[in-house]
């Protein structure tokens, strides 16, 4: 049987030059002379150009060369792809023992034998290391190179192909996700929007109780300043006419009518204080008072307070108005004086006994003019509210004095109009004391 | 494609071929030559098959074309450095390189074109190397 030492693909004419070098080699290895060498090699030559021209007929598309040993001989088949080749074929005269051609529709096979002459060494053995040594030193083809880097090149392409696809998926992923997160957006924009429109509205509403709270408050003001005026007339009129039935030019009254009268007197007195106040507060609140600003001269301020204020003064109470010495303030004398005589009238109404002391200070740019008692004092929590219109602490003046609850938020709206502030600071039974802070250069204003 | 380099040596071209000639290579050697005998007005061609193991009937019939065009354009051809296997197979595969004339090697063949440029000798023939004697001197 054949033993195959060696097969060869041809794919054009230069693969001819290759294959019957190769021819050479395989025909050196199992021992043929060099003249045969040459003539073998010549024959395929013959054979591979026949196939690979175009003279007479298509060339050949591709064409296998093997090599093999029988018997001492070896045998080269050549099979052509393409039509009959057969006829084309040259006379190989004598350069090959045995030639035999089949002529196929679609293949050529072209069978050649050389004798390999006695002694040389062919047992299996031997072949074999002949076909290792000629798969050994196997030439590369430039064509087989690039067949290779072809294949290198496919599936490097294939390779890109599925790193494409892969991408294009976590692109898909992505925008997917990036969907979700725009649908998430969108929806907490919505719930924001809402919110928001929540929130706009409910500022509208408050601006709309504001302004309600405003009006509801001019309103108050308007009907207090409205009505307080409307009393006053009659309360005058009830007072002087009291006054005339007193008087000793007019008809003489029994004891009993001259008491009834000096009441009604006291009464009417009392409810002109009230509506007096009143309308003081309800201009203060109006705006319609406007501080007239002085350079004012506190040490007159205070003697003037000490002389008109220490007749309201129970005996066991002591009035101490410090004298401030040297001291100007840019004021209103009027409404300051004003202030400090509501204080020390507070202050003398809740103290039975002890002092009502007033002092003044300079701290930084500003006067601190305190009003300290020794009286009732007053609850923490109760500090707010005393500041609230015709709020009185509960329980009677323990001097029995009447009062209405509207000094000291007149106090405090006239201190504000200054440009200062009004704090209180005090303890039950331990006195209180009003601090007001008002500015020495006055509100800025010239 | 590979060229055939065709040299000038005096009032010879010399083509030395070194590769497996292919068609294309052949015909591109063949107009090469062609082009440069009329250029150079050279009267003698040698082609130095020294280095070629395997001459096929294709480089046969390339080498007899060659012969047939420089003789046309005035100047004669010899092939010079055949190898004894060649020329054995040659004469096996039943070419007779009609109308080349060859010579030993390069040295030998420049002797003959010179002796071929003197005053047309009928010895010509003698000259011309019957390459059939080749066969049974070194089988």
């Amino acid at each position: 049987m054949t033993t195959r030492l060696l097969q060869l693909v041809l794919r054009t004419e230069s693969d001819v030059f290759v294959a019957r070098q190769r021819a050479r080699e395989v025909a050196a290895a199992v021992g043929l002379e060099r003249q045969d060498q040459v003539r073998l090699a010549t024959a395929l030559s013959e054979v591979g150009r026949t196939l690979f021209t175009d003279r007479g007929g298509p060339p050949a598309t591709g064409a296998e060369v093997w090599f093999g040993v029988d018997d001492g001989t070896l045998h080269v088949e050549v099979v052509a792809i393409g039509p009959t080749q057969a006829q084309q074929l040259p006379s190989l005269g004598r350069l090959v023992d045995s030639l035999t051609i089949d002529d196929g529709p679609t293949t050529t096979v072209v069978r050649m034998s050389r004798r390999i002459p006695v002694g040389a060494q062919l047992d299996q053995a031997g072949l074999d290391r002949i076909r290792a040594e000629l798969a050994a030193s196997a030439p590369r083809t430039p064509l087989d190179e690039m067949a290779e880097q072809n294949e290198q090149l496919l599936s490097a392409l294939e390779e890109t192909r599925a790193h494409r696809d892969e991408l294009a998926r976590l692109n898909a992923e992505l925008e997917e996700t990036n969907r979700g997160v725009m649908a998430l957006y969108n929806q907490l924009s919505d719930e924001l929007e809402e919110t928001n429109r929540g929130v706009v509205a409910l500022y509208a509403e408050l601006d709309e109780r504001s302004a309600q709270l405003r009006a509801a408050s001019e309103a108050k003001t308007r009907f207090l300043a409205n009505v307080s005026h409307e009393l006053r007339a009659p309360v005058t009129a009830v007072i002087g006419l009291a006054r005339l039935l007193d008087d000793p030019e007019s008809d003489p009254l029994t004891e009993d009518q001259s008491r009834q009268v000096g009441l009604i007197r006291g009464s009417a007195a009392d409810l002109l204080r009230l509506v007096n106040d009143l309308l003081d507060l309800a201009k203060a609140e109006s705006g319609t008072i406007q501080p007239e600003w002085s350079d004012v001269d506190l040490g007159a301020v205070f003697s003037q307070l000490r002389g008109t204020v220490r007749a309201l003064a129970v005996p066991s109470v002591e009035l101490v108005v410090v004298d401030p010495g040297p001291a100007t303030i840019r004021s209103d004398e009027v409404l300051l004086a004003q202030v400090l005589r509501n204080l020390l009238h507070n202050g003398l109404k809740f103290t039975v006994d002890g002092e009502v002391r007033m002092t003044a200070s300079r701290v930084d740019e500003d006067w601190l003019i305190q009003v300290t008692d020794t009286g009732v004092g007053i609850a923490p929590e109760l500090h707010d509210r005393i500041f609230e219109e015709f709020y009185q602490v509960p329980g009677r003046s323990p001097t029995g004095a009447p009062g209405t609850g509207l000094g000291l938020p007149y106090a405090r709206r006239l201190v504000t109009l200054l440009g200062g502030t009004l704090t209180v600071a005090s303890e039950p039974g331990a006195g209180s004391t009003f601090t007001v802070r008002l500015p020495a250069g006055g509100d800025g204003t010239p | 494609m590979d060229r055939v380099p065709v040299l000038k040596i005096g009032d010879l071209l010399l083509v030395s071929i070194q590769v497996d000639m292919q068609d294309q290579t052949a015909l591109a050697l063949q107009e090469d030559l062609a082009e440069r005998i009329v250029a150079t007005g050279c009267h003698g061609v040698i082609i130095d098959i020294t280095a070629l193991d395997i001459v096929d009937s294709f480089v046969g019939r390339m080498l007899s074309s060659i012969a047939s065009i420089s003789r046309v354009l005035d100047a004669e051809t010899v092939v010079v450095g055949m190898r004894p296997a060649v020329a054995i197979t040659l004469v096996e595969l039943g070419l007779s390189l009609d109308g080349i004339r060859t010579a030993l090697n390069v040295e030998r063949g420049i002797e003959l074109l010179a002796q071929a440029r003197e005053p047309e000798t009928p010895d010509d023939l003698g000259i011309d190397l019957d390459l059939d004697r080749f066969g049974p001197a070194t089988s």
